[in-house]
């Protein structure tokens, strides 16, 4: 299993009485609460705790695109994925994503990850996304051509790298005469694909069917995870081919310390503060952002978020988050992720308030002692990419 | 009772009921979806035969994926009511079918004999901007849209909650609502300039407390539109909801 270091660099700081004066820290919440004296020692630090995991040995990291919130305050995962291509030596880079019905032209996207992928020497994992809920209210995109726009700007970002240019795109969204975006990537015939999703039938589908890689939404129960990568390998093998556990992601918060008592003790507020306040207002649904039914099926698996839930016992049962000594880490690890069948961790080491030293102490323990048992799980190859 | 066919308008399956006797009357709902025959379309179906459409995307009215915004929903009650063999009707738009109904008598002044706008969308004025309608908690909307939250009509106007066995028509709706009317937000920003356009007489008809779409609204379509009329009552956005009686009235009065 492939070990990855995922970083959402969130605001660590919301008033004191955000809890009662503020219903989400998304969108809405003031952009006068963001200190940008105190940005610049986070973001430092954070992409700090970014080299440290290339350093650690860990199999790469990744950064994601999200708008206006404290939740993670990195709008351009590029901007990230630029300054580590420079500053980590041998780690994939996993942006996941680029929200596409973000980008005016989308080509933008097909440019960016190009550069990326040329300045760090093959090093990019290039995730396209359709974006949240919330960022169609912060980006005022109209919600209801979300998945046709997506579609649009995915097969125009993988013709842009595949098909020699310049070439004319003349779609619903976009008509570009002369597309022939310089550079092109490194990897070929492009970087590996993934895509994330929240466990909607349609986008299991599609990344199954064009074998790309499906890295599962987290914050929801450990059932929800194993639905939704059983209905990958379905659709896979719908499509007539085994899917790979490197085909598959599983996205989850993790603290080792020396025992699970000090573990918990350091952990727990973190996880609270996290939970309780940034995930307030994530799961926005915007009308036709997803069919009605699906809309319907979501709000009742959110009766199973992480939000929703109240104590130590229920992260520990439905693995929210992975807490606790080594050795306790890493029988869960190993067990849920071969029961999940995945060959990517994506590892949350930083979450929420979650303090420099204690987020390197907990990076350093689990490279130490966790990731070498992980890493030593081998798979099946690699699927095969099909532009 | 009233009778729900399919029609096919220009390749999309259209639900219409028609309830009443009497000359035809075209209503066009609002945002909320109010295509279940209501309290206030059986009453003005005792003086007419009323003519009550959903809009592509709403109920069961197909064809969302080819309509782009509100001058689709326009054409599509264009070919409608060719498909009817109707024109000089009287039409009676409710918020987002009160800013189709402008549309529509701006794009065919001939098929509108007259005009009844009823908290329109449709405007932007910056010094009374609209409030946000796509917003998930119900109670909230239920403060929104009603004078008085616990107004005995809010359950034939809202769902209870994801529940409700109305609960996937209404994000239908949601949906369709947002398909025109997200960006630019419930309106058309070249509007005003075509208002002028409109030939036949129109009232508008105002809830005075209306949050959603404040009133200033209403005074700028009667200001705007030649000869209109501005009556203002007692209620919030859900007028035809909250002052059922008093809508009907002072519509039959105008068509009269």
């Amino acid at each position: 299993m492939r070990c990855f270091a995922f970083h959402l660099m969130p605001w660590d700081r919301l008033p004191a009485d955000f809890a009662t004066k503020y219903e989400s820290a998304w969108t809405w919440l003031p952009n006068a609460i963001y200190d940008p004296q105190h940005g610049h020692t986070l973001y430092n630090r954070y992409l700090d705790e970014l080299c440290l995991a290339d350093e650690l040995g860990f199999d790469g990291v990744c950064v994601n695109e999200h708008h206006q919130n404290a939740y993670g305050t990195m709008p351009s995962p590029n901007l990230m994925a630029a300054i580590l291509a420079r500053q980590t030596k041998r780690v994939k880079i996993a942006v996941i994503g680029n929200a596409l019905p973000l980008y005016n032209p989308p080509t933008r996207v097909a440019e960016e990850f190009a550069m990326i992928d040329v300045i760090s020497g093959g090093r990019l994992i290039a995730g396209l996304v359709v974006g949240g809920g919330p960022e169609y209210y912060s980006f005022t995109i109209n919600p209801t051509h979300a998945r046709t726009m997506f579609a649009e700007a995915m097969d125009l970002v993988l013709r842009a790298w595949t098909e020699p240019g310049p070439f004319e795109h003349y779609g619903e969204y976009w008509k570009l005469k002369y597309v022939n975006p310089w550079p092109r990537p490194l990897q070929q015939p492009h970087p590996p694909v993934w895509i994330p999703g929240a466990g909607s039938k349609e986008t299991i589908e599609l990344v199954a069917a064009r074998r790309f890689g499906y890295m599962g939404i987290p914050y929801f129960h450990i059932d929800f995870f194993q639905r939704n990568f059983d209905m990958f390998r379905d659709c896979a093998a719908k499509s007539g081919y085994e899917a790979s556990p490197y085909q598959l992601g599983w996205l989850c918060p993790i603290y080792v310390a020396p025992t699970d008592e000090q573990a918990w003790a350091e952990y727990e507020p973190h996880l609270w503060y996290f939970a309780k306040q940034l995930l307030k207002g994530l799961v926005v649904l915007p009308p036709g952002y997803t069919s009605a039914r699906s809309i319907v099926g979501i709000h009742t698996a959110l009766s199973k978020f992480l939000s929703t839930v109240e104590t130590r016992k229920q992260i520990e049962e439905g693995a929210y988050a992975i807490v606790g000594s080594p050795a306790t880490v890493k029988q869960k690890l190993l067990e849920y992720g071969q029961r999940l069948g995945v060959g990517n961790l994506l590892g949350l080491f930083q979450l929420g308030t979650l303090p420099g030293d204690l987020t390197r102490k907990n990076m350093q323990l689990f490279a130490r002692e966790v990731m070498p048992a992980l890493q030593s799980v081998e798979h099946a190859s690699l699927p095969q990419l099909v532009s | 009772m009233p009778n729900t066919s399919f029609l096919t308008i220009s390749g999309k399956k259209s639900q219409l009921t028609v309830g009443g006797s009497g000359p035809p009357l075209l209503y066009l709902h609002s945002a909320g979806g109010e295509t279940d025959w209501m309290p206030f379309h059986e009453k003005l179906a005792k003086h007419f035969t009323v003519y009550l459409p959903a809009h592509p995307g709403f109920a069961d009215s197909q064809g969302l994926d080819q309509i782009r915004d509100i001058a689709d929903y326009a054409w599509h009650y264009v070919d409608l009511l060719a498909e009817l063999k109707l024109s000089r009707v009287p039409v009676v738009g409710f918020s987002l079918g009160a800013w189709t109904a402008v549309e529509l008598a701006i794009l065919r002044p001939a098929l509108v004999s007259k005009l009844v706008l009823v908290d329109a969308a449709g405007l932007r004025l910056p010094d009374a901007p609209m409030a946000e309608l796509f917003i998930d908690d119900l109670a909230k909307l239920r403060r929104l849209l009603f004078k008085d939250p616990n107004d005995p009509s809010v359950p034939l106007a809202l769902p209870k909650g994801l529940e409700d066995s109305r609960i996937l028509q209404w994000l239908k709706a949601r949906e369709a609502t947002a398909r025109v009317g997200w960006n630019p937000y419930l309106h058309n920003p070249r509007l005003p300039q075509h208002l002028r356009r409109i030939e036949c007489p129109t009232l508008v008809l105002w809830g005075r407390h209306d949050r959603l779409i404040p009133l200033a609204h209403g005074e700028y379509y009667a200001e705007h539109i030649p000869g209109a009329r501005l009556e203002v009552l007692d209620c919030g956005h859900m007028l035809p909801f909250e002052k059922t009686d008093e809508f009907v009235e002072r519509t039959m009065a105008f068509l009269a």
